[in-house]
């Protein structure tokens, strides 16, 4: 197998080569006009864009040569002890519990009960929802074989967030275990998925943490359901090239995922950063944090993309969608402070660059688009008016570049399931094609309104404004168009405010700054319709996935048990009113 | 006794405790750094 080193090396020459040809196309493009600062400027942000889009698009090339099939551990292998950690904060028990009784029957089919253990970690601080969980924990234990392997504690004070949670499980409880499978309040997973982490990780003294790429489930809205496609038809190929670049120091997404308890514990205690949040204080994204220790320690950190049956619901409209942006936009901001931490593997330091520019990218588009604007609107300056034919071509070159480098690996992934049958598995090819076509057209519309969220949150991060850690609110579909207004307004005013400074002074670029306002000046009716569900029963020609043609056994069981509870509850809504997210009662 | 945080049930967490310690991912603090932290600011360019 070739050296992971060789394959990052490569894919860093090719995006570096990549974006600097970006940069010397624009210069091209700006030299018959003659060069000034702001054009000087221009070219700097688009090597640097270009280099961090190259580099995504190198991680999805790299997946169309990997080969799909899983290379099981020996089923020989003994099992360890795994602790299947299910920390919680102000979730609805019963969408949660009905999840672990789930995955609870999952392993008991496979006859492997003995080795697996469920903790429910609860950070909840709502006392109703509190009292919530302590009633519907009572109802798990009636669960086969519950009493003795499902727990249940709540701390009073959530110090250290999720981490915390977690630590505090294994100080208090972690020598009991071999190894703990962390999952969020929406994860799923197969038994014998679990089953299967447990074996590699018995079969590898070495592997320190074990991640698999969780697709996404139920969604139910455009958005969701665009997200899911996106999840299970694109995102395994990106996940298997960007393993391969990874190697043995690979990430941690902080759920569904197994962790050797000893190698946790003896390196990711994670210490309170000095000064105050958002910079300081607890450690936000933990789970790139805590891969670098493990890495740091010698410990394998595999991201496994053939393993299937991991599961995890996703938002449901782009507003909530950017409320967990924030706060990984802070957590990812806040690891400035840890890229010169002692001992690192280069590869785990560039990995924080990585998640860094993940949002600092969007500034700098809006940078170069004010500097675009500033540019065109300088009395001086000629070249975006009259360009010379020659740099007419090289300007167009680079926005095919820059079209190409977005949606290619998306087409060569269509591509290849056409060959090998994948695209079946979504519908079938015409499904498929249009699926993806949706899916780039509806990010497309969606990347300018993301661009202004994330760069809302970087300048809120960087003023010092801590975003805290609001309670996700699974399950909440429909946005209306009063509500995408109140939440969206100021990006449709910034978008008619450009456009309207660009028709004034720069009405040159007004063809080049329009599809990025547009989707602005739309953004409540984007997002409104975006959060909208298709008709009960009626089958949506776009974004089929295997998940929603074929459920997972496991999918299956928690719609049973959910169903169940909820006709076994004698105040249906009372869950649903103190949660505040309301949830349709399945039949 | 029973691992049992603040609320405590019949099946609460086995007690099998485990260290836990905090790592070191901040450099000691030299002057260059104070200066530059004075700067935090301009630090991102």
């Amino acid at each position: 197998m070739t050296s992971p080193v060789l394959i990052r090396a490569s894919a860093l020459c090719v995006a570096l080569m990549l974006s600097m040809v970006a940069g010397w196309l624009f210069i091209d493009f700006s030299a018959p006009g003659g060069l000034n600062w702001l054009d000087l400027l221009r070219a700097v942000l688009i090597v640097i864009s270009s280099f961090w889009l190259c580099w995504g698009s190198a991680a999805g090339l790299l997946g169309l040569f990997v080969s799909r099939r899983t290379i099981a551990a020996p089923s020989a292998t003994p099992l360890g002890m795994t602790a299947i950690l299910v920390p919680i904060y102000n979730e609805d028990p019963v969408a949660t519990f009905s999840r672990v009784a789930a995955m609870n029957r999952s392993i008991a089919d496979l006859g492997f009960s003995d080795w697996f253990h469920f903790a429910i970690l609860s950070d909840t601080t709502n006392l109703e929802i509190a009292a919530q969980e302590a009633v519907w924990f009572e109802h798990l234990l009636r669960e086969s074989r519950a009493i003795g392997r499902i727990f249940y504690r709540r701390r009073s004070q959530n110090i250290g967030k999720k981490a915390g949670n977690v630590e505090d499980f294994i100080i208090h409880s972690g020598a009991a275990y071999d190894y703990a499978l962390i999952l969020d309040a929406d994860s799923l997973m197969e038994g014998s998925t679990m089953v299967e982490m447990a074996r590699r990780m018995q079969a590898d003294p070495h592997l320190g943490l074990l991640q698999t790429l969780p697709k996404i489930i139920n969604a139910r809205s455009f958005f969701g359901r665009s997200m899911q496609f996106s999840s299970a038809y694109l995102s395994p190929a990106f996940a298997r090239g960007s393993a391969l670049m990874q190697g043995s120091e690979g990430p941690f997404w902080g759920h569904n995922a197994i962790v050797r308890i000893t190698a946790f514990a003896a390196n990711c205690g994670l210490p309170i950063l000095s000064g105050k949040p958002p910079f300081g204080g607890h450690i936000l994204s933990h789970d790139y944090v805590e891969a670098a220790l493990l890495a740091r320690a010698g410990w394998k950190v595999l991201l496994d993309p053939t393993l299937t049956g991991s599961f995890e619901e996703g938002p449901e409209n782009l507003i909530e969608y950017a409320k967990r942006d924030r706060r990984w936009c802070q957590g990812n901001l806040q690891h400035r402070r840890l890229i010169g931490a002692p001992g690192l593997r280069w590869w785990n330091r560039f990995a924080f660059v990585q998640g860094i520019m993940a949002y600092m990218a969007s500034p700098l588009w809006l940078l170069l688009l004010a500097a675009s604007i500033g540019a065109a609107a300088m009395p001086n300056r000629t070249p975006w008016i009259m360009p010379s034919e020659q740099a007419e071509n090289a300007v167009w070159s680079l926005v095919i570049g820059v079209t190409v480098l977005l949606i290619l690996p998306k087409f060569l992934i269509f591509w290849r399931g056409v060959f090998d049958g994948e695209n079946r598995k979504f519908g079938g090819t015409l499904r498929a094609i249009a699926s993806v076509i949706a899916e780039v057209v509806f990010s497309t519309l969606s990347a300018p309104i993301m661009l202004m969220l994330q760069s809302r949150s970087v300048g809120q991060v960087l003023l010092g404004l801590d975003g805290g850690w609001p309670a996700t609110k699974r399950e909440q579909n429909h946005i209306t168009l009063a509500d995408a207004f109140a939440h969206s307004w100021w990006i449709m005013l910034f978008g008619l405010g450009t456009l309207l400074a660009a028709a004034v002074f720069a009405p040159s670029i007004m063809l080049w700054i329009l599809p990025a306002m547009l989707p602005m000046v739309a953004a409540p009716l984007l997002i409104g319709a975006g959060s909208r569900t298709a008709r009960h029963g009626r089958r949506t020609i776009l974004f089929d996935t295997p998940t929603e043609q074929a459920p997972a056994p496991v999918m299956l069981e928690r719609e049973r048990i959910l169903a169940r509870w909820r006709a076994e509850t004698l105040e249906p809504h009372y869950v649903v009113d103190v949660v505040g997210s309301p949830i349709a009662v399945e039949a | 006794m029973k691992y049992d945080s603040d609320i405590s049930f019949a099946n609460a967490l086995p007690e099998a405790p485990m260290a836990m310690p905090k790592q070191k991912l901040e450099r000691p603090r030299t002057f260059a750094r104070t200066l530059r932290s004075m700067f935090a600011a301009l630090a991102w360019f």
